[in-house]
């Protein structure tokens, strides 16, 4: 724990900081009421209406968004084996090379399927 | 508790004269070191995000031949401080619709872990603060650049949210941008650590960085010829592709999509005006920006170590004076961000993801496994090795050959399509095509002008 | 220190062999031109399929490893080689039935009824990827009961049931139903994956390892105040295991996803999933919790009855014959698990594992015929799945029908067919324990026999002695593969029930070594 508890300085005066300046930031300005100032700003002209709550809108990248964790996983994988690896030797690389080429069928799968082009 | 202890197993204190602290030189401060020492980034970074917005105005108004800021101060250096209060003076606006616990919490979520990211970015050797021996680090872990990694993806929570918590087009559009962006680079970032780690053995920076001190001597006719010891030259493709990554990592140009000013008036902080909130985003960019060139110094560039020549002179790296090297290296690396501020234009997005999906990614994977191989011969010769890398080098050649042929001929297609479609446009400008007027009407070129004389 | 841990592929290759097949074929979709992309996916996945057979026959000649494979994780002995073997023969017929024509949906991501549906349609395109996604499901169907460690277990439920969801809702017709169904097992499926990931988490709390002869030990030595944490992760693990074999009550999705599913991959995951989710309960409870059976044997008592009641009693009431046959699976499901409990010692073992091993190749080679029969009777909307429909089927075509009602007689275990020995197998082993509560439990699952065969009957006497009405459904001309696939069921239902010494000697000899302990 030693390691980590430093960091716990540099959070209080980092997060003690940040919420200071957001929290005064509505008291140390001028206050001129205008109606217009409480609109979603969209460059002058009104602001396009929006169902309550925010609605529903389009993930084009959706299905790049979850090959991103699968991706983020293997990097996970990759991370250990690379510390390791002077230790694991050719079994940890033939090891790898069978992992990364399995991940790799799969994303040229999804690159051939258009899984990777915009929407 | 049990990291600590594997940690101490792992690592040796440092003996004086090795090539720098470790993990085992970690975790003996006295509570009163940590908060001077935390106390330090802390001013550092704000001081260097004044210093930092400062130089990058004078520098990018250089290239444009202008002057820059020159006004405030000498060389207008308290420009940035002026602007600063300025943002505290400034109304702030909050729209009706905003999410406003979201709208509160999002410059709060984007600025710290930008912060906290630096407490493990080693800053120079053992020095004796007060008598008392400490590291010029805040601290280190087994796990220090994964930390960093944590760090910088919880920033982009910040931004996504502040889009989100917005409800304004604009803020919305650029939130998805940012989470967009981030699942293209990401990956090949860490990706290009990788290699790093193989050669290093160790994720904790301290090490990383005693790591890169010597890499070791070739004797040619009798001279000593000392070898390069940095990742970036021993494992220059992981660099490059680093240094790509990290302008998307920080939202800068030319992967400024989310705040992209020509499209997205200011993208995710729209509506944030230009009040103290909004100061917290310009900081977190900042640091931002002052972290991954940390990072790049860190792994790439020899941390705090004196380059090449200089580190022939036995002082170099002793004392207080590796603050030198490791600060002209962050400058340098900011120059250079503002250098390609300068240069290039901003990309469209499906370039980007394109760019990271389809080049950086694969090249990435094939880098690392090529780089394993070598090591791995290195510790045993074995034929298995090489009739596997053989067979995994020639399917891959074989299954990129196909790939290029069908894409080839997919993308041939395509322009053929598009002409087509082009061509039937053009003939018939009734048919919905360009207006596109006859070009052989007499105001053309090829038809005499006639000069009207005046009165 | 970190050494490089140590991998018997030899043991392995099975499975190798199938997840080495489904991955080139995952690479014949991206790289294979459309036109022959099914030409090189069948005779890949059969092949692989038989390779793998014929290794699992060759390691049974050679000897039975003693010892858990690739560090502890996967253990390749007796029983896990029986049960790959009758996985692979039934994932061969499957792939028989997958391989007909104008199973699958042309494109699933098509609205159905749409015009983009259309247009796939009539542009014949064809979701090939249900091979390599079926390899992935029979590779995960041998990896679970296989699997000696419960990290390992979960990875192979998983790999075993994601494709599965897929294929689900990838039936031509009736698009609505089967997205539903795979949409239901899908929610139902993460639930109860989810409670198997807790449970081994609180199981880790107890033993502080997630190796089953890891828990064994753990649980010999006894002692120690972490009960709670053994119980209640018992209890969970019991949760994820018995959802995949569908005992009640964890059985509502079974229905559902029967009949919404294709009905290949309905044979598929009533035949080859129940045999691998039964011989991952039979190695988690016999061998990780088999010292702790006291606690868990009233429970799986109550779910047993349950099960096999819940299932013959609500089968009386369907009127679609995959809903009915889904809750002959239920009833079935019970009936086995009371074979799980007539645990004692070692000879006890043996002779309980093999009445299972037997039941199941009984159960599962029946069901793929029955519903191989299902796909042959058509409406003009697909298959004619209504009970009202089959009526009278027997005058317009005596030979399915007489096979269909030979499937359920099997399925009602009428003496001479295979369901009576396989039935006799495990209650023979029950009764044997000598225990009162279990024998009692033998009794109602005799009674729930009848009630299931009066169901079974209904359906008979509905084909033959009644009027076939005018619009009635046809029976298509079955292909090469579907005759093979009725033509082997029927044998081997006739030749398991007649003659069914040699299998259940193999059972024996692969039950006596028992579950590496």
């Amino acid at each position: 724990m030693e390691l980590y508890a430093p960091i716990l300085v540099l959070a209080v005066l980092g997060a003690g900081f940040a919420v200071f300046s957001v929290s005064i930031a509505p008291f140390t300005g001028p206050k001129r009421w205008n109606r217009a100032k409480l609109d979603a700003y969209e460059c002058g002209i009104d602001p396009t209406p929006q169902p309550i709550g925010g609605g529903r809108f389009p993930l084009k990248y959706m299905i790049t968004a979850m090959l991103f964790i699968v991706f983020d996983i293997e990097i996970i994988f990759l991370y250990p084996w690379a510390v390791a690896f002077d230790k694991l030797g050719v079994f940890g690389l033939v090891e790898m090379v069978l992992f990364i080429v399995t991940v790799l069928v799969a994303y040229a799968y999804v690159w051939r399927r258009r899984g990777l082009d915009w929407d | 508790m049990s990291l600590l202890t594997t940690a101490s197993v792992l690592a040796s204190p440092a003996a004086p004269g090795s090539p720098g602290p470790g993990l085992a030189d970690f975790g003996h401060d006295p509570v009163w070191i940590s908060i001077i020492k935390g106390l330090v980034i802390f001013v550092f970074l704000l001081l260097g995000v004044l210093f930092g917005v400062w130089l990058e105005r004078k520098l990018i108004s250089r290239m444009q031949h202008r002057y820059g800021p020159n006004r405030a101060g000498k060389f207008g250096l308290l420009q940035t401080v002026a602007d600063g209060l300025k943002m505290g003076l400034k109304e702030d606006l909050m729209p009706r619709k905003v999410d406003k616990v979201i709208f509160f919490l999002a410059p709060v979520i984007i600025s710290v872990p930008a912060i906290l990211a630096y407490s493990v970015i080693p800053m120079g050797p053992v020095v004796s603060m007060f008598g008392h021996k400490t590291p010029l680090q805040l601290t280190d872990m087994p796990v220090a650049v994964l930390f960093i990694l944590a760090m910088s993806s919880i920033g982009v929570y910040g931004i996504v949210l502040a889009g989100w918590a917005s409800k304004s087009p604009y803020a919305i559009l650029g939130g998805l941008r940012s989470s967009a962006q981030v699942v293209s680079y990401e990956i090949a970032m860490g990706l290009s650590f990788v290699a790093v780690f193989l050669y290093a053995g160790t994720l904790s920076t301290s090490e990383i960085v005693a790591k890169q001190a010597d890499g070791g001597t070739a004797t040619l006719f009798g001279l000593d010829i000392p070898l390069p010891s940095w990742y970036a030259i021993l494992l220059i493709p992981s660099f490059l592709i680093y240094v790509m990554t990290m302008f998307g990592e920080v939202n800068r140009v030319p992967f400024d999509l989310p705040e992209g000013e020509g499209e997205l008036v200011a993208g995710y902080h729209t509506e944030y005006s230009s009040s103290l909130k909004f100061a917290m985003f310009q900081l977190a960019e900042y640091v931002n920006v002052f972290v991954v060139s940390g990072v790049a110094v860190t792994l790439f560039l020899g941390g705090w170590r004196a380059p090449w020549p200089i580190s022939l002179w036995d002082g170099a790296n002793v004392g207080w004076l590796p603050l030198l090297w490791f600060f002209a290296k962050i400058v340098l690396i900011f120059c250079f961000f503002v250098w390609v501020r300068a240069s290039l234009p901003r990309v469209r997005y499906d370039q980007l993801m394109a760019f990271g999906w389809k080049v950086l990614i694969p090249l990435n994977l094939a880098w690392i496994l090529l780089v394993a191989t070598f090591r791995a011969l290195r510790v045993e010769q074995s034929t298995p090795v090489f009739i596997l890398m053989a067979i995994v080098v020639i399917g891959a050649l074989a299954v990129f050959f196909r790939f290029d042929t069908v894409q080839q001929r997919r993308r041939e297609a395509r322009a053929e399509q598009i002409e087509e479609e082009f061509e039937q446009l053009r003939e018939e400008p009734t048919a919905g095509g360009f207006p596109v007027p006859p070009l052989d009407l007499p105001h053309y070129h090829g038809a005499n002008r006639k000069e009207v004389p005046s009165a | 220190m970190i050494t490089a841990p140590t991998i018997e592929y030899f043991a392995l290759a099975p499975l190798l062999i199938i997840f080495g097949a489904a991955i080139i074929g995952v690479l014949v979709e991206a790289f294979a031109p459309r036109y022959l992309r099914r030409a090189v996916h069948v005779p890949l996945t059969l092949l692989s399929l038989v390779g793998a057979f014929a290794l699992v026959i060759l390691q049974t000649v050679r000897g039975v490893p003693t010892t858990p494979a690739a560090m502890g994780s996967v253990a390749v002995d007796g029983p896990t080689l029986f049960i790959w073997g009758t996985i692979l023969v039934l994932s061969f017929v499957s792939v028989l039935l997958i391989n007909d024509e104008e199973q699958f949906v042309p494109s699933a991501a098509a609205v159905p009824g749409s015009a983009e549906e259309e247009k796939a349609i009539t542009e014949g395109a064809a979701h090939t990827e249900v091979y390599p996604l079926a390899l992935f499901a029979i590779g995960g169907m041998l990896l679970f009961p296989a699997s000696n460690d419960l990290l390992i277990m979960f990875v192979a439920l998983e790999v075993m049931s994601l494709p599965l969801y897929l294929l689900c809702g990838l039936a031509r017709r009736r698009r609505l139903l089967s997205q539903e169904a795979s949409v239901k097992y899908f929610l139902l499926g993460a639930f109860s994956s989810a409670f198997f990931l807790y449970g081994t988490a609180l199981l880790y709390g107890f033993a502080g390892t997630v190796d089953l002869l890891g828990i064994r030990e753990r649980l010999a030595v006894g002692g120690g105040g972490t009960e709670t944490l053994l119980l209640v992760g018992t209890a969970m693990l019991g949760v994820g295991l018995l959802f995949k074999i569908g005992a009640a009550p964890f059985q509502a999705w079974k229905p559902d996803v029967y009949q919404g599913a294709p009905t290949p991959i309905t044979a598929l995951m009533a035949s080859g999933t129940l045999v691998a989710a039964f011989g991952a309960v039979l190695r988690v409870f016999w061998v990780a919790l088999g010292n702790d059976s006291w606690n868990w044997e009233p429970i799986m008592w109550g779910v047993a009855a349950l099960t096999m009641v819940a299932g013959s009693i609500l089968a009386i009431t369907q009127t679609d014959i995959k809903r009915m046959l889904a809750y002959s699976s239920i009833a079935h499901a019970g009936f086995l698990l009371v074979g799980v409990m007539a645990v004692g010692e070692r000879g006890q073992n043996a002779l309980a594992l093999s009445g299972l091993l037997f039941y199941l190749v009984t159960y599962g080679i029946t069901t793929v015929g029955a519903f191989a029969i299902v796909t042959l009777v058509r409406d003009p909307g697909g298959e004619a799945w209504h009970l009202s429909r089959w009526a009278g089927l027997g005058k317009r075509s005596p030979k399915l029908a007489g096979l269909f009602a030979f499937f359920l007689l099997a399925f009602a275990g009428i003496p001479l067919t295979s369901g009576f020995f396989g039935k006799y197998a495990v209650f023979r082993s029950a009764v044997a324990l000598g225990e009162a509560w279990l024998t009692g439990l033998v009794v109602l699952a005799v009674v729930a026999s009848a009630a299931a065969a009066f169901f079974y009957v209904r359906v008979i006497v509905l084909m033959f002695f009644s009027d076939p009405s005018a619009d009635g459904p046809t029976v298509v001309t079955p292909s090469w593969a579907t005759s093979t696939v009725v033509g082997f069921s029927a044998f081997a239902t006739v030749a398991l029930g007649v003659f069914p010494q040699p299998v259940l000697d193999l059972a024996e000899k692969a039950a006596k070594s028992l579950f590496v302990q």
